[in-house]
């Protein structure tokens, strides 16, 4: 088994971020769970995913990685003891991002059959694709120039390296392959394909792979390419981690402050209307990487920004600068919100003084109709 | 004057009156929508719960039960305020009115008018509930002798009341998010979203707790209490709850000669008391 523990994935997310959640909410659909599925259910499940993408993108699987990766059971346990699953489900990998990638293209080391263990995958690898605005082979290396700007940089703007730097991010710590996810347009807008613009599209263009690529290209980045409860888990697998925050000094939990708010309820009932982390850290019309600290005057969460940030057209565009004294990251500690802390407790005590005896009162009320003849002290 | 009379009598039973037309309209309006809020409102509260989703989808989820949980919340505020002026205008009708003509208005017999007012707590519901105490530890066979209005009822009246002006008031906080910043501070949104939720709760379980209990599932009155819907409440109930007030009606309507007496006086108890006792 060692021979396979640096065996990497094709089109499925990192073990470790797998065992503390799934990130992308149609990944749920993929190896781990139709491997324990049975054949009707396989069946059923293999006939709805192409029901949601009906027009078939096929890469080309030049390598025949497929031939033995296309088994949902081949899996390893690798060093570290978690259950690895090899599996490549080569309908959700066709509905991704990465689907016009061949396997090669980024597990560069791969190149026989069998393979020898293989490295883990880097995302700034140069691949066999042309970025059409530039012709220039396409990597991402843009992705990575935002964030070494941003607050999340392993460095500091020395250049040294930040003290627990283990701590901050690279591409796999926030991303796994992601699904396309075209929306549609028609008398309401919502998430799927439009026909109708498909047919507008086959007026022109004969590839209906073509056409496909091209439209969940343009319209997933119309809209929220995960949803809001995504987003804040995604963040929250390092800024909920209670070590974390005491260690870099942050102000909050964040993603557990986050569900604590309105914007973060309206979340976990699958809203997309309310802002998740990204609407609120990251300036309009900038890369999400280059997210920046609340003490830095450039960030849109910092003091002098916050009401605007608040007051965008799209939040709350009547609400006037005090708004932004609201305080989004609440926690109910002492030392962090003590007048909200003594409110709490102020509600917590009202309703134990007033809900126990009066609890008391029923309980012993039952207990006297239990015995309604007894009696403890004689009638003088 | 009354456009009822204190003691009906049907089938035999005589039912004693307690409520009026417009005080059980009242009350179902105020017990559907506060059902309705708390449907609507507690998977906000508990959305981390796993019955949460459920709920909250079975009044159209995210786009439609902040809707319904709005409607319920309004219509259960111009109830209050309707309620403000229904209690206004009877007091000046049947109390400060007649106090003028009779030309004794002044504050303090205005004060003394408010403070004598039937749902006021006073020192006679004090003494209900130590009596209720020593009969509920076994010290007594006797339950406290209840006026028209007992401390039970008057906590049930003043607990919503309490719980109307808090989660009302926060609840428009929230509603109105941009105008209460503008108004006051956005620290202000924070209090009101604990308070909102807080009290909330606490006006929940008060009522599915307490209330329920007394009115539903008490053994006197399982399965449920009918006063609410007919506005007549049993001679049994009556002698049980309210044995002060059951005497003066009693009295007053001619019928001294069939006056029960009060609970906790039955003869078996008296036998087993002497067996006690005699062992």
């Amino acid at each position: 088994m060692n021979r396979l523990t640096e065996e990497t994935w094709l089109g499925s997310p990192q073990p470790a971020s797998r065992s503390k959640g799934n990130l992308n909410p149609l990944e749920g659909s993929d190896g781990s769970r139709a491997a324990g599925m049975g054949g009707s259910r396989a069946v059923v499940l293999l006939l709805f995913l192409m029901a949601l993408f009906p027009i078939g993108s096929r890469a080309a699987d030049v390598g025949n990685c497929l031939m033995c990766h296309k088994y949902p059971g081949l899996s390893l346990v690798a060093e570290d003891g978690a259950l690895r699953l090899c599996y490549v489900n080569e309908e959700n990998f066709n509905s991704s991002v990465h689907s016009k990638v061949t396997c090669q293209g980024c597990h560069t080391d791969v190149d026989k059959i069998p393979h020898d263990p293989a490295k883990k995958v880097d995302c700034l690898t140069q691949c066999h694709i042309d970025e059409p605005t530039t012709a220039k082979k396409f990597s991402h290396e843009h992705a990575e120039r935002f964030l070494s700007q941003s607050v999340h940089s392993k460095y500091d703007p020395n250049g040294n390296l930040k003290e627990y730097a283990e701590d901050y991010p690279d591409c796999k710590g926030c991303h796994d392959n992601p699904l396309w996810r075209p929306m549609a347009f028609g008398t309401s807008q919502h998430a799927g394909m439009s026909e109708s613009a498909l047919g507008r599209c086959r007026v022109c263009h004969q590839s209906d792979e073509f056409i496909f690529r091209y439209y969940s290209h343009v319209t997933t980045r119309l809209h929220k390419i995960r949803n809001p409860k995504n987003i804040a888990e995604a963040c929250g697998r390092c800024h909920n981690d209670p070590a974390l925050v005491a260690r870099h000094n942050l102000r909050t939990q964040a993603g557990i402050s986050y569900n604590d708010s309105y914007h973060g309820k309206a979340a976990s009932f699958l809203d997309e209307r309310i802002p998740d982390c990204l609407d609120c850290h990251v300036r309009k019309g900038e890369s999400v990487h280059q997210m920046l600290s609340r003490k830095n005057p450039r960030s849109i969460t910092h003091a002098d920004n916050k009401a605007q940030t608040c007051s965008s057209t799209d939040c709350h565009p009547n609400a006037s600068a005090k708004l932004a004294s609201y305080d989004v990251h609440a926690g109910f500690t002492l030392d962090k919100s003590p007048g909200q802390f003594y409110f709490t407790v102020f509600f917590i005590f009202l309703t134990g003084c007033t809900l126990l005896p009066l609890m008391a009162i029923i309980f012993l009320d039952l207990l006297r109709r239990l015995f309604p003849n007894l009696i403890l002290r004689k009638r003088s | 004057m009354a456009s009822h009379y204190k003691i009906k009598i049907k089938n035999g039973e005589k039912l004693f009156y307690r409520f009026s037309v417009s005080q059980r309209i009242q009350h179902i309006i105020l017990a559907v929508t506060v059902v309705l809020l708390v449907l609507t409102g507690m998977p906000l509260r508990f959305h981390d719960a796993s019955w949460a989703p459920f709920l909250y989808a079975l009044f159209g989820g995210i786009a439609c039960a902040p809707i319904v949980h709005r409607v319920a919340g309004s219509t259960l505020l111009l109830l209050f305020v309707y309620h403000l002026a229904y209690l206004a205008y009877h007091i000046i009708r049947d109390d400060v009115r007649p106090l003028k003509q009779r030309g004794e208005l002044t504050a303090i017999s205005l004060f003394k008018l408010l403070l004598t007012q039937p749902l006021v707590p006073n020192l006679k519901d004090a003494r209900d509930i130590l009596d209720l105490l020593k009969y509920l530890l076994f010290l007594t066979h006797e339950r406290p002798q209840g006026a028209k209005w007992t401390w039970k009822e008057k906590f049930d009246y003043w607990a919503p009341f309490w719980g109307m002006l808090i989660i009302g008031t926060s609840g428009l906080i929230l509603w109105n998010e941009g105008l209460s910043a503008r108004l006051f501070t956005g620290q202000v949104i924070n209090y009101a979203l604990i308070a909102h939720s807080d009290e909330a709760l606490l006006a929940g379980l008060f009522l599915f707790i307490w209330h329920w209990y007394n009115v539903h599932f008490s053994i006197s009155v399982f399965p449920m209490g009918t006063a609410f819907i007919n506005g007549y409440l049993s001679e049994e109930l009556m002698i049980e709850e309210h044995y002060e007030y059951y005497v003066e009606v009693m009295t007053e309507c001619g019928f001294s000669r069939d006056i029960k007496p009060p609970h906790g006086y039955h003869s078996d108890a008296k036998v087993m008391q002497g067996e006690g006792e005699a062992i």
